[in-house]
């Protein structure tokens, strides 16, 4: 007892976790949670640019974006933001059990936010897939290659003007030898020509000799999935550190390092995994619901 | 041994913002968030102004936003250096998504096509 009450007077006792550089856990805590949020203000000027990225073409091209946004399926974006809003919720609940010292419930939370975790991937798989069969992807040679003879009535399909070709229903009936992008649905420009509102520029962008060009459609339509692919493919990225970092926490927690002193670790993960899961709040309805109201 | 036991509690008492009905209060608000987000983006709201429906996504998702960053990630209860990172960045990204806009607005309708 004489030994510990020594140590505890001695200027330098350090509690667990305490680094030797700090004076106590309540600066350590502090150093930690600014160095922390200085990565996330950088993660913010990151996916800020790639937002820029977004707002400058969308607001010259406003018509593409919604015809490439209508091409996405809402259903699995939406279900990714619930799973995604999921996860966060096991992640803040595995921090306060991890400041009560319960190591079972932060094993198991843990545990339950990496199943969502690779839920999210999961979905996100299936859906690149889709883009993948359906010639979306913006990079000649990424798509599916379909042959000339893999389809009898391709040539009936592509004899049809663009904007006549209703969403979702010949979609899959072209060619594309090569794997290229494909575009075949010109419909809402056409509705926005009929409704007088397209912009000067982007009557400049789809149109050639007063026609509305499919080719120069599909380019505008092509920068959308650029953005698309960029922007949910750094954020899946973003999850797949986010599932390492939950692999090392789980392990530490599994060997009971974490409770009421020292619980650091535990929060700054959440802040990452929490920031990952605001992108992605935003990427839902930047990306997959822009122009649904024009689908009736 | 009766310093080290004040600490602690004074520590878990600090800690005591939160708790499990709170989160999922705040985990119920995140679900209605994305529900509503998703029926508003069905709705036509064109006739009030062109991009009203972006104007309550991004309200929408700025709350959720908000939401998220105040509870879940404690900040309410952080440091105003904390406060002051957050925010001041909020702050960079509406500097440069104003000043890149500035610019292409202004440019004329040939941008990006020949």
């Amino acid at each position: 007892m004489a030994t510990h009450v020594d140590t505890l007077d001695h200027e330098h006792y350090h509690p667990p976790g305490l680094q030797h550089q700090f004076e106590d856990m309540k600066q350590q805590e502090e150093s930690v949670s600014i160095g922390m949020w200085m990565f996330l203000v950088q993660e913010i000027m990151f996916f800020g640019g790639l937002f820029t990225v977004y707002l400058v073409f969308r607001s010259r091209f406003p018509m593409a974006f919604a015809a490439g946004s209508n091409h996405l399926d809402a259903f699995w974006g939406g279900l990714n933001t619930l799973v995604l809003i999921v996860s966060s919720l096991t992640m803040a609940l595995t921090v306060y059990y991890a400041q009560k010292g319960n190591r079972n419930m932060q094993v198991i939370l843990i545990a339950l936010t990496m199943f969502f975790g690779a839920v999210f991937l999961g979905v996100k798989a299936i859906e690149y897939t889709g883009k993948y069969n359906d010639g979306f992807v913006p990079i000649t040679g990424l798509n599916k290659k379909v042959r000339a003879d893999a389809h009898a009535d391709h040539a009936a399909v592509a004899e049809k003007p663009c904007y006549e070709v209703e969403h979702g229903g010949a979609e899959h009936a072209y060619v594309n030898p090569r794997g290229d992008f494909q575009w075949t649905d010109c419909s809402l420009v056409k509705l926005a020509e009929d409704g007088k509102y397209l912009t000067d520029a982007e009557k400049v962008g789809y149109f050639s000799n007063g026609q509305i060009d499919p080719n120069k459609f599909r380019d505008k339509v092509r920068i959308f999935f650029w953005i698309y692919f960029v922007m949910t493919g750094l954020h899946a990225l973003h999850m797949i550190v986010g599932l390492g970092l939950m692999t090392w926490l789980g392990w530490k927690a599994w060997l009971g390092t974490y409770g009421p002193d020292y619980y650091m670790p535990v929060e700054m993960s959440g802040l990452y995994w929490h920031f990952v899961d605001i992108v992605w709040i935003f990427l839902f309805p930047l990306l997959y619901l822009l122009g649904r109201h024009f689908m009736h | 041994m009766a310093e080290k036991h004040i600490e602690h509690h004074d520590e878990a008492h600090e800690h005591e913002h939160m708790n499990i009905p709170k989160y999922f209060g705040v985990f119920a608000i995140l679900v209605v968030g994305t529900v509503l987000t998703y029926y508003a983006a069905t709705i036509d709201m064109d006739w009030i102004f062109p991009g009203a429906n972006t104007l309550v996504a991004l309200v929408i998702a700025f709350t959720k936003m908000t939401f998220v960053m105040l509870f879940f990630m404690h900040v309410y209860w952080s440091p105003k250096l904390i406060w002051l990172a957050a925010i001041a960045s909020f702050f960079w990204m509406a500097i440069m998504f104003a000043y890149t806009m500035q610019d292409y607005v202004t440019r004329g309708s040939g941008v990006f096509t020949p």
